[in-house]
């Protein structure tokens, strides 16, 4: 792969509003291929809004957002069902479909985009369902009778279905144990790795920024107040950016990762 | 990403000398690349002994569904006796492979056997009155809640009930009194020409009367809000139940059978009744006025002959009905509510069981009436 300076995902300066209540107010960001790119930042700072933008759920007032390095405003519906199909999408609350057991709900961008047998594609759905560390028999279950950390690794699993290049994630380890959490952690660096997946997730998870982010991003008043590694931004003296390393929580994350290396 | 992306396609050559056969595979491993060669791999002639060399130096780039591919490929090849080695394949694209291996499942769970003719019956009647048994064990907890609230009324929720009776009474007015209207319309029409033949002209107000007051009026008022309220209840319970709203009641210590369940019967019994004689009145009056402009019997002469002919017990005999009714579409409306699980597919499934089995109910119980009424000479 040639990760060499290639941006995935292009945003600039956008801006967005619900009504008077502005969300976005000059937005820029570039996440370069390979990298696995976490987005901060407090409740309401517009994380899930750029992310819905992002994925064309929703248009922001103006600014341009490339991804591929296509404008995914006024995109041709062919061009985005191109799009569609080189990126994966996790829900925050999995969305996964609800009619459909699990091994169905990873099976449909496959069928949907695929022409493939329907042996090969029970096959890989197998291994998807196993890769995602959810044992055989969740395959045949619904969604409403797994667990939640279950729920979210069946979601991952359609995410990943179709091998994507972009692989977006909203709050991947929220409501999770923390073992869960961690082997999810292992789990996305291990298919960024072997896949050359580029990975945009948002998260608060401390830990997961520390351990797993190449860059972050922390988003707040309409902003990015802070862009870089998390050592660079551990020296950021932005109040709201020292809030997250400086607050109890991140003082913790911070002294652990220190007392590893 | 070379230009190979544009016309992606991954490829496969044997190439065979004595012993050993090699598999030289070139191309793009990936979804895009595979769906010819999934077939192509099946019609090879593939070597049935000796030894394998798998060659992939020139796959340019492998996903897991080619992976898979290639692990399958070789599996099937090794349990026919061939031996098989790797070669050649890019550092990140083995480990990719050795993912798949070690991911790749054992055995598959066996599927469960599918159920014969008579077992689905078994099951399907014992679901059946299990269900029936959940019914009057629900309508038993609505009475025990009924009771407690009796004892302090200001247990009752006046608000909740008063929205109810809004939602489910007032809102229902309009389709209720129109499709009452043209019943009595439907019914004075095929009444009319029997009459006209004996000269009768004037029985219109009997039949009109009689059939409207006794029936039609109760039971359309009932099936149309078992229609447009039961299922509503149905849904709005189920929904509440699959966002875990009914959990958090328990939680809170707020009981969803006085805040959701007690108002919604409650309104529906004060409602259904009050609907039941709007709907009198306009299917009366739908009768009226096809007797005048079919049977030339005037307002006057009509309802003169009404009031000879319609004995308040016939009225009181249909309006007795819609309380019962009202009970049977609330009951069965929250029941099949709180019978939702998890998913929003059984939202779904739950709120046509409610419309389904509330009509049926009230059917079944308008037919008990009239065998009643009929014994208690009324």
């Amino acid at each position: 792969m040639n990760e060499a300076n290639e941006p995935i995902i292009e945003i600039r300066h956008v801006y967005t509003r619900f009504g008077n209540a502005v969300v976005h107010d000059d937005v820029n960001l570039v996440v370069q291929r390979g990298q696995i790119f976490a987005l901060a930042g407090s409740s309401g700072s517009g994380k899930s809004t750029l992310l819905r933008e992002i994925i064309q759920l929703q248009q922001p007032a103006s600014g341009s957002i490339k991804v591929f390095g296509c404008e995914v405003q006024g995109m041709s519906g062919d061009q985005a069902a191109t799009m569609r199909r080189r990126l994966g999408v996790m829900f925050e609350r999995g969305a996964l479909f609800s009619a459909l057991t699990v091994a169905e709900n990873v099976s449909m961008p496959l069928r949907e985009h695929t022409e493939l047998s329907n042996e090969l594609i029970d096959e890989i759905v197998a291994i998807k369902i196993a890769l995602v560390g959810l044992p055989d028999s969740a395959g045949a279950k619904y969604p409403s009778e797994l667990s939640g950390g279950m729920r979210k690794r069946a979601a991952l699993a359609r995410a990943i279905a179709l091998d994507p290049e972009l692989l977006i994630l909203d709050e991947p380890t929220a409501g999770l144990d923390p073992l869960s959490a961690s082997s999810l952690d292992e789990l996305v660096r291990h298919l960024k790795e072997l896949l050359g997946l580029t990975i945009l997730m948002i998260t608060h998870d401390i830990d997961l920024l520390w351990g797993v982010a190449d860059r972050v991003a922390i988003l707040g008043e309409g902003r990015v107040l802070g862009e870089g590694t998390m050592e660079e931004l551990s020296k950021s003296d932005h109040p709201m950016v020292r809030e997250y390393f400086y607050g109890p929580r991140g003082r913790a994350a911070w002294d652990q990762t220190w007392n590893r290396k | 990403m070379s230009a190979s992306t544009l016309v992606p396609k991954a490829e496969v050559d044997l190439e065979k000398t004595q012993e050993v056969t090699i598999m030289r595979c070139s191309g793009v491993w990936t979804l895009q690349g595979i769906p010819l060669l999934e077939q192509h791999i099946a019609q090879l002639s593939w070597p049935t002994s000796g030894s394998l060399i798998f060659d992939g130096e020139a796959v340019d780039s492998l996903d897991t569904a080619g992976a898979w591919l290639i692990y399958r490929t070789l599996g099937q090849l090794e349990r026919m006796g061939l031996a098989v080695t790797i070669h050649g394949l890019r550092p990140e694209h083995d480990a990719l492979l050795q993912l798949i291996k070690t991911h790749a499942a054992g055995e598959r769970a066996p599927i469960p056997p599918s159920h014969g003719l008579l077992n689905q019956l078994g099951r399907n009647i014992w679901r059946h009155l299990n269900e029936f048994n959940g019914l009057l064990a629900f309508l038993g907890e609505i009475s025990v809640a009924m009771l407690r609230s009796l004892a302090h009324p200001s247990r009752f929720r006046w608000r909740a009930i008063l929205y109810n009776l809004q939602i489910a009474g007032f809102n229902a007015l309009p389709i209720v009194g129109l499709l009452a209207f043209l019943m009595g319309v439907v019914v004075a029409y095929q009444g009319a020409v029997q009459l006209v033949r004996y000269g009768a002209n004037i029985f219109v107000a009997d039949l009109v009367g009689l059939s409207i007051l006794r029936e039609m009026a109760p039971l359309l008022t009932a099936i149309i809000v078992a229609g447009r309220s039961g299922s509503a209840y149905a849904a709005q319970i189920g929904t509440m139940k699959v966002t875990e709203e009914i959990d958090a009641m328990h939680t809170i210590g707020v009981s969803p059978m006085d805040l959701l369940v007690l108002p919604k019967m409650l309104a529906l019994m004060v409602a259904l009744p009050l609907l039941t004689v709007y709907a009198d009145i306009l299917g009366v009056l739908g009768g009226a006025i096809v007797a005048q402009a079919q049977l030339d019997v005037g307002f006057a002469d009509f309802l003169d002959r009404f009031d000879d002919a319609i004995k308040m017990k016939s009225f009181l005999a249909g309006l007795g009905k819609a309380p019962v009714f009202a009970v049977i579409i609330a009951l069965v409306g929250c029941y099949q509510g709180f019978r939702v699980s998890g998913s929003t597919d059984s939202v779904g499934r739950q709120t046509t069981a409610s419309v389904v089995q509330a009509i049926f109910l009230v059917i079944v119980f308008d037919a008990l009436f009239s065998v009643i009424l009929s014994w208690l000479k009324i």
